[in-house]
This record gives C-alpha cells, structure tokens and sequence, in this order.
C-alpha cells in the first residue's frame, strides 16, 4: 500500500527525471514518488507548444486511438470537412483486440488484426500523434502531451481501460506487476494478448486457471470465448490439460446456453467451469487462487481481474465520484462532462453501463461525432442507440462461431439504460465464423482504409 | 419472378502517357436473370440478419433502415453499390462480398426473401402530424420534387429500382437526404440534383411527409410482437 504509485505520480517521476538529466537515478532511489510533485509537468518542457502545424479550424484533439477514437476522428471530419482533427496514442499502432481470441488459435493472421494509424490519417486527413496525454488545464483549453501542449476547441477522452487488480485482493504492486508480467490478462494490450498466445500454445500439460471479472468489464464473452479457443488449442497439440474457468459471476455472462452447450458438448474433458467464485487473494509464489469457500492450485494461468475507467480519466478529476468502475461523470446523452460542454468521453471510459466492445464503442462514436459536430453548429441532434454487436468463436478448423446484436433504451424511471432488442444467435456455425471475420474486416475497412 | 441484375461493364482503352486523347467507351449492359429460391434465402440471410434482425425492420433512430419489403430491385441495386464501392459503407463492404454472401444467385434469393418480408406495423413518424403546416409543406414539396418517380403513395417501382419509401424511419430518411445533399452519399445524378435543389430546412419536411406515407395494409406485419418465425 505505501508503494503503491499512482499513474500521475508515475509520469510525473519521469518526467521530473527527464527534466534533471543524468541524476535520474538518484531521485528514484530518494522516494521522491511520495511527494506532491504540483507543478513539475507545467513548467516542464512539455508545456511549451507542441511543434505541430497550426490549427486550421476548430481543432478536436482526440486522447486513445482505440475502437472510439478512429471512428470519431474520421467521422469529425465527415460531419465537417472544416475541423482540425488530432488523434494522440501512445502506441504506434493498432492490434486489434476482438479477433485475438481465434488468432490465438492460428484461425486468423497478424495482419488480420495490425493496422498503421498513419494510414489511418492519411486516409482520413487528420492528424495521428504518438504521445501520450499528461495533463489537462480546462481553462485556457489546453492539453499537456509528451510531445508538448496542444490547445483544443473540442476534447475527446477515448482512453479505455485499465485493470483493477484491488478488487482481487491484489493491492501491492510488487505482487501486482508479478500478476501481469506472468499471468496477463489480455484486454488491453497486445503484449499481453501475444504473451498469452505463446503460453497457450507451448502449455505441456496440467492444470490452467483462468478467471472472468466481476463488474462491467471489456468484452463480454470474451473469457469464455478464450477458454473454447485455448481448449480445442490444447486439443490439437495433444496436451493432457484441464482448464479451470473461475467466474466471479453467478452464471455465465453472455451467450449462456450456447457456452454451456459448447462446454458440455465439445470441450467436456477440459473445461470446468466454476460459477460465483470470488477471488479474494492470489498466492504466486504455490501457484494457488484463494476465492471465499476454496483454493485452486494451477500450473500456469490467465488472471483477468474486474476493470476500471483508464485512470487519466481520474487523474484530470473527470471520474464519478459514485462510480465503482471511477468512470467519468459525463450526460449520458450528449457524452460531453456535466459542467463542460467541450469536453466528451467515450468508449471504455463512458459511465453508461453499454458493453465495453469494439463495436459498442465504434457506433458510439459515430454518434457521438455527430453531436460534436451539431454544436459547433449550435444544434442538438436526437440520441441514437448503440449497437452491441459480439461473434463468439466456440470451434476452430473452420472457426464455428454465435453471435449477438443488442441495441438500448433509456428507461425513464430506472434512470439507467438496459439492453433493447436483443438477437441471440447461439447455434454456431461455419458462415457465422465468416461473418464474425467479415465483420471485423468492415470496421477495419471503416476506420483505416476509407 | 425473376430476378435482375444488371451490371454495367466500362471498357477503358488506355493510351500511352505521349497520347493525350483517353477514349472512354459506351458501358455495357448485360443483365441477366435468376429465378429466386426462398429457401437458399433465408439460409443467405442468416448472416445479414446478425445486423439487420430477423424481421428486417431496421430501427427507429435511424441507425438501420428497413428493409422488409423493399422492392428486388432496388435491394439488388444497393447489394451491388456496396459490394462495388459506389455507395460507400466499409462495415457492410466484406459481407456483400462474393465470398461471404454468395454470388449473383444467392443474391438473388436473399432479395426475393427480403422483399417478402411483412413491414414493421408501426415504424417511426417525423414529428409534424397531418394536421400541421410542416406536414403540408413537406406535402407539396414531395408531390413537385419526388412522387414523379417514387410515386404518390411512395411506392417506388420494381422496374427501374426506385426505391419504395413508405415505411422508412424518419430518421432514416433525414439522414439520408442530409448525407446526399452533404455529397457523402453517392446516388444517380437526377437524384442528386433534385436534393440540391431544397433548401436544407426543407429537407426535414419532407422526410417527415414521406415518414407519414400509409404502409398498405397487407404489407404489415400482424403486430409488433411479430417475429420471423423462420428464425425460431
């Protein structure tokens, strides 16, 4: 708990060291993370003006070039041609994250799922900028960036996830990087998706534990997508292997008949599925997961713990104080900050309790464009629904998947948004693979290529 | 029935960059026929049903357009728009796609399904009832600028591919009318030049006039609680 260093703190460390030069490393060691830094980042050198072009219009900057952040910035420019569109990542390119479950199991390439934002832009004319966001000043609308400060007209926070490792009893960061260096969870980086990978195809037999989140988390039915995926893996190659998949659920989350058919069906002498078990601490060093009433040993694993907003989300002061997930408090219509109406979240970060996916963020954001570019224009446009959209790959060679589409409604005296016409297709198969692959290749197409 | 497409073929004869004159030639029509199977379809529109829905009814916020109903041609039209290009729209590009949808025959039958599909009993309205002078202007506008193709009753006609609009969402139709006055969305010329010729006030009437366009009895669906019962 004492080391425990929060993400701003982090950043500010190292940008404090990049300020001081060579003594970086004597201030590491002096536990200078435990101060206040207050305003080391402002009058850094990143505070100074990015050197980019000039604005050419109201400029849109856009934080997370993810499912949410691609869309909006091309359809920023579709709705109007006249706005300076700048979309920041920190990394240097896309991986896809749905799909990754079958390219897993070799039914898809690395192409299929990596994809160049400079073509992206180029395409689509705006900006890409790898960088990462520091810090956000609100009143002179500027945004502090690793490649220094950019003012916006228009801000739009699409940074996604990051775990929460607390809400499994993991408080301690030393046991915290231990989980993610050996056991990834793989939904936010492909590192980790990539780890995962390697580890299930070279699995030599035993038991391999793998955990699905409590809380509104990234995908869905993902987990239990991987847990077919990585069974007919271990299947091929011949491994003598049991999975273990822990849900903190009471039952399975989505798709639930289909998956229990599938299990039943296919995947019987590998899969076992235990319902409501919550993890409460996680034992590294015998290679045990404790939950309330059990233990389960395991010879290697996959930990995906409940999530969260991406925690800049908290550091510019943006979360719902009333959030469990600290997701930003945002009009849940409009998308823009209560109290700011040039500022907007989407994607993972939002506060309505949408599907964390690729598509729901996608659809999202073409929205959500459509309102930025209305207000520019001193207009309101009516709410459009979402799309949750979903293929679930049970069987590979050929890949055999389900799927699901579902849209939402406001539900006035709830005052919250439930799940609207919903079409469940569990019966997999073949063409609905090809259909989950089709997919995939039209939001790539959307967001890259046209 | 039969079905037809109609595919049109430009021949380009490319000189040498030293030749400045570049003929273009006449574009060849060849249309061919398919007789429909309903029930290699329905097995087609399994996959486009994993978006539209079973019922086809596209949705109120005009996210989805319904499509139940419509007439083969004009559905084969915009199945071939996409799949070429011309009417751009990336996430549905791959699955037009010979090799996810099937070819010419399969495109046939999935049209012929669709077109007999019953229609959404009660799809979305523009605000402006019959009684109010935004529905009498957008009224007029439609009879002077749309009914001579799409008809009087929005009927639209099979021969031609003109699309039917009764029963489209409002805010389908609005933001069509808006993407094609916006030169996003690529239609036939005439079209294209009757859309700028109304103000862009104007097109909201009219989107709600043709919103409020009767569905023919026989063309709905018993109820909203109807469900495609081939997909059970």
């Amino acid at each position: 708990m004492a080391n425990k260093i929060n993400r701003r703190q982090f950043l500010q460390t190292g940008i404090a060291l990049g300020g001081a030069g060579l003594t970086g490393q004597g201030v590491l060691a002096d536990n200078s993370v435990q101060k206040k830094p207050a305003t080391i980042v402002a009058s850094g050198r990143f505070s100074a003006p990015a050197a980019i072009p000039v604005k050419k219009g109201p400029r849109v900057v856009i934080v997370g070039a993810g499912w949410s952040g691609l869309t909006m910035a091309k359809y920023l420019k579709r709705q109007n041609p006249k706005f300076d569109v700048v979309l920041l990542d920190k990394n240097e390119q896309f991986v896809s994250c749905p799909i990754s479950n079958v390219w897993m199991a070799d039914q898809v390439n690395l192409e299929f799922l990596t994809h160049s934002y400079v073509e992206a832009a180029q395409n689509n004319d705006y900006l890409f900028l790898q960088a990462t966001a520091l810090e956000l000043d609100r009143d002179s609308k500027t945004l502090v960036t690793t490649l220094g400060s950019i003012r916006y007209d228009y801000l739009v926070l699409a940074p996604g996830i990051d775990y929460d490792y607390g809400r499994i009893g993991v408080e301690d960061p030393e046991q915290e990087y231990a989980l993610r260096m050996q056991y990834p969870a793989g939904f936010s980086n492909h590192s980790e998706i990539m780890a995962i990978k390697h580890k299930l195809n070279r699995f030599e037999g035993g038991t391999f534990l793998m955990t699905v989140p409590a809380g509104n988390y990234r995908c869905m039915a993902a987990p239990y997508e991987r847990a077919c995926m990585a069974a007919a893996i271990f299947r091929k190659n011949n491994v003598q292997a049991k999975i273990h998949l822990l849900d903190m659920n009471p039952d399975i989350r989505i798709k639930a008949d289909g998956f229990k058919k599938a299990f039943a069906q296919y995947y019987g002498d590998i899969i076992e599925y235990e319902s409501s078990a919550s993890i409460t601490a996680v034992n590294l060093q015998d290679k045990e997961i404790e939950t309330d009433f059990d233990s389960y040993g395991f010879d290697d694993a996959v930990i995906y713990p409940p999530v969260r907003a991406a925690s800049i989300i908290e550091d510019f002061g943006l979360s719902d104080p009333a959030s469990a997930q600290k997701e930003a408090s945002i009009d849940p219509f409009k998308y823009h900050l209560l109290d700011d109406e040039y500022i907007y979240v989407t994607g993972d970060s939002r506060s309505q309790p949408f599907s964390k996916s690729g598509n729901t963020a996608s659809s999202e954001a073409r929205y959500v464009a459509e309102v930025i570019a209305a207000h520019a224009n001193g207009k309101e446009i009516d709410w459009r629904s979402p799309q949750t959209m979903c293929f679930s790959g049970v069987r590979i060679d050929p890949l055999e998947s389900m799927s699901i589409i579902a849209f939402y409604q406001y539900d006035q005296v709830d005052k919250t948004f439930a799940f609207d016409r919903v079409h469940l297709m569990e019966q997999w198969n073949a063409r609905a693979g090809q259909a989950g692959l089709a997919w995939a290749e039209g939001l790539f197409r959307d967001m890259f290529y046209s | 029935m039969t079905v037809k497409i109609l595919q049109r073929i430009l021949l380009l004869f490319f000189f040498t960059i030293s030749t400045p004159l570049q003929a273009v030639e006449k574009p060849v029509d060849i249309h061919l026929s398919f007789q429909p199977d309903l029930k290699n379809g329905k097995r087609v529109y399994e996959i486009c049903a994993t978006c539209h829905l079973p019922e086809g009814w596209g949705n109120s916020d005009g996210g989805y357009p319904q499509i139940a109903g419509q007439h083969q041609s004009v559905l084969v039209k915009q199945l071939l728009d996409i799949r070429s290009g011309f009417r751009e729209n990336p996430a549905m590009y791959p699955f037009v796609q010979e090799r996810t949808m099937g070819g010419y025959q399969d495109m046939a039958d999935v049209v012929a399904y669709i077109a007999r599909l019953p229609m959404h009993p009660r799809h979305a309205k523009g605000p402006w009832s019959d009684l109010s002078k935004e529905f009498q202007q957008g009224k007029k506008l439609y009879n002077d600028k749309c009914a001579r193709c799409h008809g009087a009753l929005g009927e639209g006609k099979n021969i031609g591919a003109i699309p039917r609009l009764y029963g489209q969402h409002y805010a389908y139709l609005l933001r069509q009318l808006e993407l094609v006055h916006k030169g996003i969305r690529k239609v036939n010329p005439a079209m294209k030049a009757i859309v700028d010729s109304v103000p862009d006030d104007k097109l909201q009437k009219i989107a709600n006039y043709v919103s409020w366009l009767a569905v023919p009895e026989d063309k709905k669906a018993p109820s909203l609680n109807w469900r495609n019962p081939d997909f059970k």
